[in-house]
């Protein structure tokens, strides 16, 4: 199994449009992948890949959450997942297109 | 007679008779099971969603993207199997999954978050709908549209030339539903406490989405005031109809390059229909998003090609990838930023890695190539000195020697970064156009974050410091013979179209949405006008007050 630990910093954390972006490039993998929001219910995991789920976790600017997955490319899904977390998961591809 | 306050959502009025849309009821026989019924409310979405990208609307489309997401999403489809395997049907068993999953969000303390709600209900209804095998709701005739909220999905369905108006008892001016009646041009007024009440046992309904009322049984004193607004609005699309296949010009025959800005090769073919002369903005980002790994220079080529083989003779500028920063992608790996408009973003990216930057390139020139097209034109965003228009003209002449094409590119650069007005008469040596992203550079310029709603205020373009960059640009060109287009928003604004051309602006490009507004208003005043409202505006105390200047004009 590949984990991982990582603070939410764009604006508005896993909402609509960014919570769109990460849980399609999470359903590109094969591996199983959770996650959960250690700053509001550290118990409670969801499916990276059900947007739902991801929105029900509340992940708000500055949450703290933790990735968990398994699978033949888990450690590849964690990687790639957090390198887009880290960069702010697109927010602003609507207000900010860059004109 | 009876006047309801609510909140102008979008501007318009129109009577006509109330119609209730009925809420999904969980009753009748199925028809389709419940994997079916998913995949036909996922197809019905998508179509929905390429509808708004066809009257260009791409961001109403990206919520009803969303919502095709929603409702394949493995655990509502989970929620609902459950309760199939428990022996409900299947249209209860999804409505009562879309309730749980509505419950949760609407539970949460974030208020865009539990906004969301709706969205869920409205997919769990479509698919309930799918499985009875319903058509969805539909208007009879031309009504006012009565409801306590509405799903944009809903919206976008229903019959537009039925859809006089809309008035919600629930909803916020930025609620999806008021978005797309905005963009579509259907008045409405939300927030309406007591509407389903009132409203139900009415005749007729008058929505006034200007002053953000409903009367209930309009006077001869409403119906006075909704008959001007009739003329006026004929007035106006008569005149924009006029001028549809007019070039776009000033009342004495100045022509002004009318360009396109578009996001991906579907929004091409809408932007050459309303009339697009060219495309002053191809943004490239979409070839790159969504992606686990950058795509190849082939993939790219494919989609560049698209694009110029649609518009042939008439020009298009590829604007080079504007990513990283606040637009990360999962192959570009960055340092978190805490000011990602001030970081590593666009061809800042290409100084440490120039792979992704140099792919692109070739893939452009193979475009232009494939296309038979001989000068593609190619603009570098974030430009800030003459070392960054160098650094992708490097880069630029290994693409086309590697690709070994009988192509010569017109190398020009976005202005959004103040420093490049700065130095402007440096680089209007060595480009081939300027082209003013307008947003960027007045946030850059007034140091006002324009993601931070709070300074919205101070986003507005029409600020004479914004005005005489511009028109320090456009007189560092001129020696040149560099011609100035502008492709952010201001463009597409018909007082700041008037402006741009009073200052010397040669293209305008923007959404073709706007097309019609500003050719009725450039067609309103002389070149000379034009001059003499610029040069007013460069010496107003702030952006309102030139607004209000050139406003004044317009609509005398």
């Amino acid at each position: 199994m590949a984990e991982a630990t990582i603070t939410v910093r764009n604006r508005s954390g896993l909402h609509a449009r960014p919570a769109a972006t990460f849980v399609r490039t999470a359903a590109g993998f094969g591996a199983d992948v959770r996650l959960c929001n250690l700053s509001r219910d550290p118990g409670r995991m969801a499916s990276a890949k059900s947007m739902l789920a991801v929105l029900g976790l509340g992940v708000g600017h500055g949450d703290e959450i933790r990735l968990e997955a398994t699978g033949a490319d888990a450690d590849a899904a964690i990687d790639t997942l957090l390198a887009l977390i880290a960069g702010g998961l697109g927010e602003g591809m609507a207000e900010a297109t860059g004109e | 007679m009876t006047t309801l306050r609510g909140v102008a959502a979008a501007p318009g009025m129109a009577a006509a008779p109330p119609a209730l849309l009925e809420p999904a009821s969980a009753s009748g026989a199925p028809h389709l099971a419940l994997d079916a019924a998913v995949t036909e409310a996922c197809r019905q979405l998508d179509r929905l969603g390429a509808r708004l990208r066809d009257r260009g609307l791409p961001d109403e489309s990206e919520i009803l993207e969303a919502q095709a997401l929603m409702a394949a999403d493995p655990e509502l489809l989970e929620a609902a199997g459950r309760r199939i395997a428990a022996g409900i049907a299947a249209d209860d068993a999804i409505l009562a999954a879309g309730e749980e999953a509505a419950a949760v969000l609407e539970g949460l303390p974030d208020e865009l978050l539990a906004a969301r709600a709706a969205d869920v209900r409205d997919v769990a209804a479509r698919i309930a709908r799918a499985v009875r095998g319903e058509a969805p709701p539909q208007l009879s005739r031309r009504s006012i549209l009565v409801a306590r909220d509405l799903a944009p999905s809903t919206t976008a369905e229903l019959d537009q030339t039925l859809l006089a108006g809309l008035a919600l008892e629930g909803g916020s001016p930025t609620a999806h539903a008021a978005i797309l009646a905005r963009a579509l041009g259907i008045p409405a007024v939300v927030g309406i406490p007591g509407l389903l009440a009132a409203a139900s046992s009415a005749a007729e309904l008058l929505v006034d989405g200007n002053a953000g009322l409903v009367m209930l049984e309009p006077g001869a004193e409403d119906r006075h005031r909704l008959a001007h607004w009739e003329t006026e609005l004929q007035g106006r699309l008569d005149a924009e109809r006029a001028l549809h296949d007019r070039p776009l010009a000033t009342a004495d025959g100045h022509r002004v390059t009318l360009g396109a800005n578009i996001g991906s090769p579907d929004d091409a073919s809408p932007a050459l229909r309303a009339g697009a002369e060219g495309v002053g903005l191809f943004r490239t980002e979409f070839v790159f998003m969504g992606r686990r790994r950058a795509p190849d220079e082939q993939t790219q080529a494919v989609a560049y090609a698209q694009v110029l083989r649609a518009f042939g003779e008439r020009p298009v500028m590829i604007r080079l990838m504007d990513i990283g920063g606040d637009k990360p992608l999962p192959f570009v790996v960055l340092d978190p930023e805490p000011n990602p408009f001030l970081g590593v973003r666009a061809i800042r990216l290409a100084e440490r890695d120039p792979g992704l930057l140099s792919t692109q390139l070739r893939a452009i020139v193979r475009a232009a190539a494939e296309a038979g097209v001989p000068r593609p034109l190619i603009m570098a965003p974030m430009v800030a000195d003459l070392a960054d228009v160098r650094r992708v003209r490097a880069l630029l002449d290994e693409a086309v020697s590697a690709i070994g094409a009988a192509v010569t590119p017109q190398l020009g650069i976005m202005v959004e970064v103040p420093s490049a007005i700065v130095v402007a008469d440096q680089l209007a040596r060595e480009v081939a156009f300027f082209s003013i992203g307008t947003n960027d550079l007045t946030q850059y310029l007034l140091a006002a974050d324009r993601t931070n709603a709070a300074l919205a205020g101070r986003q507005d373009p029409m600020h004479p410091a914004v005005l005489r960059s511009i028109a320090s640009l456009v007189a560092a060109a001129k020696p040149h013979g560099v011609p100035v287009a502008v492709c952010g928003e201001m463009g597409g604004d018909p007082a700041g179209a008037v402006i741009l051309t009073g200052l010397g602006v040669s293209e305008l490009s923007m959404g073709p949405a706007s097309f019609g507004a500003v050719k009725r208003a450039l067609a309103s005043v002389t070149l000379a006008e034009a001059h003499e409202l610029a040069k007013r505006c460069l010496d107003a105390p702030d952006a309102a007050t030139a607004r209000a200047w050139v406003n004044e004009r317009l609509a005398g």
